[in-house]
């Protein structure tokens, strides 16, 4: 036995974390700020049944879930994601009213072996439930400027994107794939599809430009005018509507935002530090997820990821000494 | 500063000539000895390594563009990248090679497979619905079949002089491979001007063919 008393299992992120003050403190703020938007905090299970996310085909798939069988013979899957949760929490205790919820806490996905990246993952997290339109987005967005302010991170890109634009997308190229073109952003295969299917006009004229298409606000206004679809343009608009509204004007925009989860149905927002390999903040709306438990309820919500914003503030003082 | 890892060998010295094709100072790097980081005066820092190791560098953002084969992507089970440019250089491709009998053998046990490639071959396999064993072998993966350890092997072919030295066969092509610009996905975020200079200085030679 005596090889596994000094290691820790690779599965494990250190215990310990250096900074566990900071994390601390983060949270404090980030449940300050929720409070005042009046969030509920609520304490999510840590055992779920695999069935839960199986069924809701989010997108995490099972081999990434930490299983065990329970005495009822049926799987049981560590917490792999809050949203879910969530959303059954609201369909069983309310009615279509509007519920905001926060939390805190580590979800579980396996990830790849040997590659530095750990299994669990400290978050926070909103979820807007029964609040529809452009309010909840709003919303959002102001907690996420809050909460920027006091994270302590001084170089942060909000990036929007529309699940809505790209599953539209989607449908009118209408190719096997079109996915892994918009996934891999490859300007290579967009150019052969548009060739190979001969497409013409403000469609290929959007798709050749789509994998390029990171930037600002005016980036969507020129976009806008290209387009010819009613449902791309109204994305779009959806879009501008939203930069309109708020008051941060260093927003980004990527077109070619590819949905982290299955669910989600509008705006996309995600969050990222220079120093960050992955998003540190990264939510969006998803009003068909509800559907899963037969309502229809809209909703949307965001999670910040500790790990990675700790990494990012550690990096950042680095470079600055 | 932009930051690029090069797969070593064949790959480096095909994009470093691209590169300096289009207007690139690359002198500090044909003057390298064994350094293994060098900076440019274009702003730019170039790592050399192993395929692999270009994809882990990647992945955890030490550098923001990476050239590997195409083989090297496939094989790897970390997708989080944008692949945005097919070079077209350095093609080869993947295929299934055997001795010429084994098209018509009637199979009455699972075939065996070496390749170097496991997921590659695995995926292929499970594709046309076929049930195999796999024996990962690290090189001269056409041994496999020449001594007696698999019925055939799925393997990077490029002229294949080596399967016909060997009287091996291709038996049928799995997919196109060549080497590609893969990008960090917040680099991107970041730094999209720099990298898309970058592409279209290597993209030009598309032109010039077409």
């Amino acid at each position: 036995m005596e090889e596994f008393q000094y290691l820790i299992p690779e599965e494990s992120s250190d215990a310990i974390i250096s900074n566990v003050a900071s994390l601390r403190k983060m949270e404090g703020y980030l449940r300050d700020i929720f409070t005042t938007y009046s969030y509920q905090e609520v304490l999510l299970p840590s055992f779920e049944y695999v069935d839960l996310y199986h069924n809701m085909d989010i997108g995490i798939e099972e081999e990434r879930m930490f299983q065990f069988i329970n005495h009822e013979g049926k799987r049981i899957a560590l917490r792999a994601d809050f949203t879910l949760p969530l959303a059954r929490l609201y369909v069983t205790t309310c009615e279509n009213e509007v519920q905001r919820y926060s939390y805190f806490g580590k979800v579980y996905r396996k990830e790849k072996k040997h590659k530095g990246r750990t299994n669990e993952f400290y978050q926070a997290g909103i979820e807007l439930i029964g609040q529809k339109g452009t309010v909840g987005e709003k919303e959002c967005m102001e907690i996420i400027l809050k909460s920027l302010d006091c994270l302590g991170l001084k170089n942060v890109k909000l990036v929007l994107g529309s699940a809505k634009f790209y599953k539209r997308l989607l449908e009118l190229v209408d190719d096997p794939n079109m996915e892994e073109i918009i996934h891999l952003r490859s300007f290579s295969m967009m150019k052969d599809l548009v060739r190979n299917k001969n497409i013409d006009g403000s469609l290929k004229e959007l798709l050749l430009i789509l994998p390029s298409s990171i930037g600002d606000i005016n980036m969507i206004k020129d976009i806008e005018k290209i387009v010819e679809d009613d449902i791309l343009k109204g994305a779009l608009n959806e879009l501008i509507e939203l930069y309109q509204q708020q008051s941060i004007k260093d927003l980004s925009f990527d077109l070619c935002m590819v949905p982290s989860m299955k669910y989600y149905t509008g705006l996309m927002m995600r969050g990222y530090s220079p120093y960050c390999a992955q998003p540190i903040i990264s939510g969006g709306r998803y009003d068909h997820l509800m559907h899963h438990f037969h309502k229809n309820v809209p909703a949307i919500g965001l999670s910040y990821d500790f790990h990675h914003i700790l990494h990012a503030l550690e990096m950042e003082e680095e470079t600055n000494d | 500063m932009i930051r690029i890892a090069i797969t070593k060998g064949r790959i480096e010295k095909q994009v470093c000539r691209l590169l300096e094709k289009s207007g690139f100072d690359m002198t500090p790097i044909y003057q390298k000895d064994r350094e293994l980081l060098i900076e440019t005066d274009d702003g730019i820092s170039m790592i050399f390594a192993k395929a692999n190791d270009v994809l882990t560098f990647l992945e955890h953002g030490i550098v923001d563009i990476g050239f590997v084969g195409k083989d090297t992507l496939d094989e790897s089970d970390f997708k989080d990248y944008y692949e945005i440019l097919d070079l077209d250089i350095g093609k080869c491709y993947f295929a299934v090679a055997a001795y010429p009998e084994y098209r018509d053998k009637e199979w009455k046990r699972r075939k065996r497979i070496a390749s170097k490639y496991v997921s590659v071959a695995k995926k292929y396999f499970n594709q046309k619905q076929e049930d195999v064993e796999i024996i990962k072998l690290e090189g001269s993966v056409e041994l496999g079949p020449v001594v007696g350890l698999s019925d055939a092997i799925v393997d990077i072919v490029e002229t294949g002089s080596t399967l016909k030295a060997n009287g091996l066969e291709i038996i049928e092509k799995i997919c196109d491979i060549s080497t590609r610009m893969i990008v960090n996905k917040v680099s991107y975020v970041f730094k999209k001007d720099e990298i898309l200079k970058i592409m279209n200085a290597l993209e030009r030679k598309d032109d010039e063919n077409a």
